[in-house]
């Protein structure tokens, strides 16, 4: 079974069996392969270079919608005309996050500095916010069906898995992030 | 507490305009824009003030009463400034995987930014 993270002389420190390795890898490597823009034929090398996308257009997954939201809430022309803007780059940032995650997986012990923790925690909470959109958890009493989910031997169908997997993500996150804000706190 | 670059829009312009000028006297760009944290039943209440405390700078008291208002009021204003200051923290928070929006603050007599809340006192709309 996983540890919780801690937070102690060595900074932020977690261990994983391998098994929740893998699983995290693909995780990781499944939203990574959701961010990647589409490259279009028509698309201006020059304005790619420097992050405009003039062809990107509101996602219709919803879950993709989820983690590159509308930067205005009643406003679908604004809002296209920002995610020309800055689509592109957010969604680098996020593979970045991920990526970066990723790599981490390949040590023996998963040793974190403050900029590995903060890119963690995203790629967490990318890959939760992914999870619960193929839930469907809408709402706080969605997710608390999910979240009563927590037997392995119950998994029978992909929708208990998921749940499982959501529900063992939330806990990494939850220890790590507390591991975090612990390791901000000012020394005495 | 660290002061993170991009802090800053309620304590250096909103302080001014708002006991000084009149509506009237406020230009377009002077109108001041909100940072709108919305509620979603997946991001963790510790992650959201994490991202709060480290991102803006706020200490761990004010970081928790506006995870507490996004969580139980469905939405918080956690910061303003001008249009290009409020939709670059957005950028930022779709980053961490909040849900952010940017929206004209509401009137022009919004008492500007008392220093410790952000959204406190501000005309509610819809």
């Amino acid at each position: 079974m996983a540890k919780a993270f801690k937070y102690g002389l060595k900074g932020i420190t977690g261990f994983l069996e391998p098994a929740e390795r893998e699983l995290l890898r693909s995780l990781f490597d499944d939203v990574v392969s959701m961010l990647q823009p589409e490259e279009s034929s028509s698309q201006d090398p020059l304005a790619a270079l420097i992050g405009l996308d003039m062809d990107v257009r509101e996602p219709s997954d919803r879950a993709l919608r989820r983690l590159l939201p509308n930067v205005m809430k009643d406003d679908g022309a604004a809002s296209l005309e920002f995610r020309q803007l800055t689509e592109r780059s957010l969604r680098e940032t996020k593979i970045g996050a991920l990526r970066a995650a990723a790599l981490d997986l390949d040590k023996d012990e998963l040793v974190l500095a403050a900029a590995d923790a903060k890119h963690w925690s995203m790629a967490l909470n990318d890959v939760r916010l992914v999870l619960a959109e193929r839930l469907d958890i809408q709402d706080e009493a969605d997710a608390d069906h999910v979240h009563q989910m927590q037997d392995w031997s119950q998994a029978e169908d992909v929708e208990s898995y998921l749940a499982l997997v959501y529900n063992f993500t939330t806990w990494l996150q939850e220890s790590l992030v507390q591991a975090m804000l612990q390791s901000m706190e000012p020394r005495p | 507490m660290t002061l993170s670059v991009a802090l800053g829009p309620d304590t250096q312009e909103s302080t001014q305009t708002g006991t000084a000028v009149s509506t009237d006297a406020l230009t377009a760009p002077d109108i001041p824009w909100n940072l709108v944290i919305w509620n979603d039943p997946v991001n963790l209440m510790s992650y959201v003030s994490y991202v709060f405390q480290s991102y803006f700078g706020y200490s761990e008291t004010k970081a928790n009463k506006l995870m507490m208002e996004v969580h139980k009021k469905g939405r918080s204003i956690v910061a303003h400034g001008s249009k290009e200051q409020v939709e670059q923290h957005a950028v930022a928070m779709h980053g961490y995987g909040l849900w952010a929006t940017v929206e004209k603050a509401a009137g022009g007599n919004s008492g500007g930014g008392k220093n410790g809340g952000p959204g406190k006192g501000k005309g509610k709309r819809g």
